[in-house]
This record gives structure tokens, sequence and C-alpha cells, in this order.
């Protein structure tokens, strides 16, 4: 891993800006969920997505695969730039060339991303069609070739068979095979590994980086879990209730320059000494549609003063190093 | 290692098998283990390994075909029904997710005061009394427990679930993956907490897959492996000695540990 911290090569493949996301709820306001998420993602870098349950991970994720609607949810202003679209303010048409083609995704569920009544090579030609610059490679020969790069041994075997044939980390490595089986220049993976085994998950991650490397596209990878961000990744986003509250390299955010990422670190298990107290996040994230002035993580925070409860959420700001923080007081951090 | 007597709880050669003829399947083979009064031991393993089977089998849910366990010195399977009288209450189990385990119509505070009067034999008014101070204790403030557990967090939930298996008063608390359903920070709650259940002299048997979550609160780690045990000491031992080849694939792959190098 490279131990400087990493500017964001310029042009960035994907530029979120000043994102907010609704969820419409008939005659009455919409319900905000995001607000406002601000990141980059360089070409051929792997950025993490961190939050707990609720902070709007997810719903950033379906922002750049064009999926809110399923939801209910939609932008309510801000820009997604990728590659020359503003994918904030395409319409339907305009995203099936992007959506699985040029942006590929990784749900949580192993199982749900599959179709259980088509075989793993039926899957996998559907998904080879998708890819629009043509080739010449029978798709019957790619598909095989995809097996290989995912790692699965006995490729022939596995593709006349039934996802329900497959264990889970088989099943992830299928849908990690016909998510990049277009050539996309992004991955968006939500919680991949989320119920599989740990050693099975980092078989996983180790896949993600090696195909990373191979194939020299860009991963978003969301995750509760700040020990797994630490192996993959090179840069590092945290959300809290609905925003983004600091960015940094994943090295620099062992020194954290938000109180709520600090106490992130600090409640981290792995970190700390056998038995020794753990330091817990007082209250928890305050809900959607009850966010109060100014920053949200005020309540919960021991730095907060009365500057911190006006105004608007504070914005993320670059704090230099390349790294940005939303909070008002991140240089009393030590 | 002391003697036997001497412990709280004894599993001694445990197995269980479902099927039957050709699609028998064993998912517990012959399985040891003991616990002391207020230790925390961890079993560990992947899905598939046998670790739940193992902890409905400690709890009583499900009786071994070979094998015994004993508690307080007495045979846990010898009546008719498994934990005879008043043992029946001193070993409780957590599941790991609490939303499903939780009754939906029920706020937390009738949750675990309806346990309390179970248990006690006590009226509803004094369950309730006893209910409010259990779950204060474990840190769900008095607003928060006339709520129903789709109105509570994933931490919040599980604390309840908790606070129902400690009315009981039990002596042992078998917590079946407590904390992978619940964030980060509601798991270091989580943990805190245990740690001073610890303290006040409860015995627990925790089961996960996580191997940090396992070396921060036991004192003693078995590693299983398709029904068995393949190492078992000193949990600081295991982890810096693993003596099996599957123990130190597993230690491998705990994220977090390279840049820190914990351990």
């Amino acid at each position: 891993m490279s131990g400087a911290p990493l500017p964001v090569p310029a042009p960035a493949l994907v530029d979120v800006s000043g994102l907010r996301i609704g969820i419409r709820q008939g005659s009455r306001e919409p319900l905000r969920v995001v607000d406002r998420a601000d990141f980059q993602i360089g070409r051929g870098e792997i950025v993490g997505l961190v939050g707990e349950s609720g902070s709007g991970k997810s719903m950033v994720c379906r922002s750049l695969i064009g999926t809110l609607p399923r939801r209910g949810a939609f932008i309510m202003s801000g820009r997604i730039e990728f590659a020359g679209h503003d994918l904030a303010s395409i319409d339907e048409r305009a995203w099936r060339d992007i959506r699985g083609k040029k942006i590929g995704y990784i749900t949580q569920s192993a199982l749900a991303g599959l179709n259980p009544v088509m075989t793993i090579e039926a899957q996998l030609r559907e998904a080879i069609d998708q890819d629009l610059s043509a080739n010449a490679e029978s798709s019957a020969a790619r598909a095989k070739g995809l097996l290989d790069v995912v790692r699965i041994r006995r490729p022939e075997v596995v593709l006349r068979q039934f996802p329900h044939q497959l264990s889970g980390g088989m099943r992830q490595r299928v849908i990690i095979a016909s998510a990049i089986a277009p050539r996309p220049q992004l991955l968006v993976a939500d919680e991949p590994t989320t119920g599989l085994d740990v050693t099975v998950q980092a078989e996983i991650m180790k896949l993600l980086r090696t195909i990373q490397a191979d194939m020299g596209l860009s991963i978003l990878l969301v995750s509760h879990d700040l020990a797994l961000i630490d192996d993959v990744c090179e840069k590092v986003v945290v959300m809290h209730a609905g925003a983004c509250i600091e960015t940094a390299g994943v090295e620099q955010l062992a020194k954290p320059k938000h109180p709520y990422t600090a106490a992130l670190q600090r409640s981290r298990i792995e970190l700390a000494a056998p038995g020794q107290e753990l330091v817990t996040i007082v209250g928890r994230p305050p809900a959607v549609g009850s966010w109060q002035a100014g920053c949200r993580f005020a309540d919960r925070c021991d730095m907060a003063r009365s500057d911190c409860r006006q105004g608007d959420h504070p914005p993320l700001r670059p704090i230099g190093q390349g790294r940005s923080s939303a909070c008002l007081h991140w240089d009393r951090l030590p | 290692m002391s003697n036997a007597e001497d412990h709280l709880m004894v599993a001694d050669g445990l197995g269980v098998s479902f099927g039957s003829g050709r699609n028998r399947f064993a998912a517990v083979k012959g399985v040891s283990l003991f616990l002391g009064q207020g230790e925390a031991i961890g079993i560990v393993g992947e899905s598939g390994s046998g670790k739940s089977t193992l902890a409905r089998v400690l709890v009583g849910l499900q009786k071994p075909d070979t094998g015994s366990v004993t508690f307080k010195g007495r045979s846990v399977f010898d009546g008719s029904q498994p934990y005879p009288g008043d043992l029946r209450r001193q070993v409780q189990m957590v599941f790991q997710d609490p939303y499903t385990s939780l009754n939906p119509r029920l706020s937390a505070l009738g949750t675990v005061a309806e346990a309390w009067r179970v248990h006690h034999r006590c009226s509803m008014a004094d369950a309730r009394e006893e209910a409010f101070r259990v779950l204060e204790s474990m840190g769900v403030a008095r607003h928060d427990a006339l709520k129903k557990p789709r109105q509570l967090s994933g931490g919040q939930r599980q604390r309840v679930s908790v606070a129902r298996s400690l009315s009981a008063e039990p002596s042992v608390l078998v917590a079946d993956e407590p904390t992978s359903a619940i964030d980060q920070s509601a798991q270091a709650q989580l943990l805190n907490l245990f740690n001073r259940l610890l303290g006040e002299g409860l015995s627990i048997i925790l089961i996960s897959h996580d191997l940090a979550v396992i070396r921060y609160i036991a004192r003693r780690t078995y590693v299983m492996r398709e029904g068995e045990f393949v190492e078992g000491g000193e949990t600081e031992q295991v982890f810096s000695n693993p003596r099996h080849e599957y123990t130190r694939a597993l230690i491998a792959s705990i994220p977090g540990r390279k840049r820190h190098g914990a351990g």
C-alpha cells in the first residue's frame, strides 16, 4: 500500500458536489435523506464510503447507478459528474447506456443479485452482451475468462451450474464477474461481504484489489467497517446523518480531523486491548427528518460550542494535504 | 487447568446429528469444554461449523445424541426436561438478531417486565419497576423503554434482548453472534456491558465469527470447524501462537490488522 497522502488526480472520474437527495411523501415536503454529499473518485482509485446505518451511504450509491426512483427518492440538487455527463440530471434513456455498462454495481446479498433459474453461463453472457465496445472474442470464451478473473476454480463446471449450487462466496464472485463483464469504469460495491465468513470476506477484498489493478477501474466500496476500508482503500469518505463530514487518505484517517471520525476510530474493537473500556459514541444518529440546525453531530460531540448549532450543516472544507473536514473546530483535534 | 468439579459448566463429548440414513449429518462431533464462574469463553467458527447447534445444546434447547452437560455438578439432560428445576433460569441465551427475537407488539419495558414476572412470580407492577431498573443499568433510558422494537436502534434492541435474559438473574449467558447485526459503536457499547457483567460474576459463552470480538472479551477460545474443536486454549495463546492451520487462516483474515499491526 502506498504511503504518501493522495491528492485527487485531476480530472476525477466521479465528482459529486452539493448532492441532496429527498424522498417524496405525497403533498408534504420531501424528506431529506442526504444533505449534502461532496466527494471525488479518481481514475483507478479505490474509495471507501463509511458511516453508520441510516447515514445515507446506500442512497449515495443509488444515485450513482440511477435507481433512486425505485425507492421513491430523487435528487433535489447538486451535481454528479461522470465521464462528461451530469448523472444528477440525465433521463432514464441515458441511464440505460451507463448503468451496468459504464458503472457496475455489486449488492449486499449475493443471492438477490443472481437469477435463480438461469445457469451461471447464461447470466454472464447476458452481462457480456452489455459491453458496448464490440469485441471479437466470443461471449462463451469470455464467460469462462471472467470466471478465471474472479479466481473460480473449474470454471467449465461452474458455468453449467445454478446459483443455489454455489456457496455464498462463489456467488459473490459470480456477481463480481458479471459486474465487470461490460468493462465498467466504476464499480460500486455496497457492503459486498456482509453475511459472508471472515475468510471469504478476506478473499473477496483481495479479489477487488486485484481486479482494480488488472482492469484499471475505480471502485467505491461502501462499508460500516473501518477495518475493512483500512485494508482495501486509498481514500475514505465518512458520512454522518446524510452529510459527508470528512475525506482523507486512508493513512491520514488514523489522525481524524472530525470528532465523529475520531469517535469511530476509538470504538474499534480490534485496536483495543482485551477488556479495556471501549469508547462509545453517546446517543444515536439524529433520525432523518429531525435534523437540528447546524452540525448534526453537535449533540453527540464533546467538542461542540454554540456556533456548532447555528445555520446550515457546515460544508466539507479543504484543510490541507488533500483532505477535508466539515468540523468548524477541526484544528482543535490532536 | 483446575478440576472439573470446580467448573460451573462442563460439556463432555457432545455429539449432535440431524437427518437419518444417507442424509444423516453430524453438526457437532465430540465437543468438550468447561466454563468457570465469572469467566468468558469464546467459540469461533464460520457459518456451518456447528457453533449455533452447540449453543442450543448448552442452553438446553437441543438434546445431544451423545455426551453430557453438567451444570453446578448436576447433569443437565438426565431428567424429562433439560435443566431441572431451579437450574432452568440460570442459563440464558441472547440471539443474533434482536429484531426477530423480540415481540414486535411489546415495548422494551413490557418485554423485560414479562420475563421478570415469569422468573420471579411477582406482580406486574413490581416487575415493571425492576424492568425499568435493569434497562436503565444497560443504558436504555426511561423514555426509550416505552418504545416498541421497531422504534429502537439495532444496538438498543440488542441491549433489551440482553436485559430480558438478565431478568432471570442467570449465572451463564450464552450469546450467539450478538454483535453481528449492529453498528460498530453499538458493538462497543454491548461489549462494555458484557465486561461489566463479567466483573459482577456472570459467566459468558460468546459465539462469534468475529475474531476481534472474541479476542476482546474471551479469556479462553475454542476454534470450531465442521462440528469439531480444532484448537482451544488461552485466547492470547491461540492468537499469538495458533497451532492449527485453520486458526492461522482465520487470524490472517481479520481486517484492519495490517496497517495498525494489532496483536
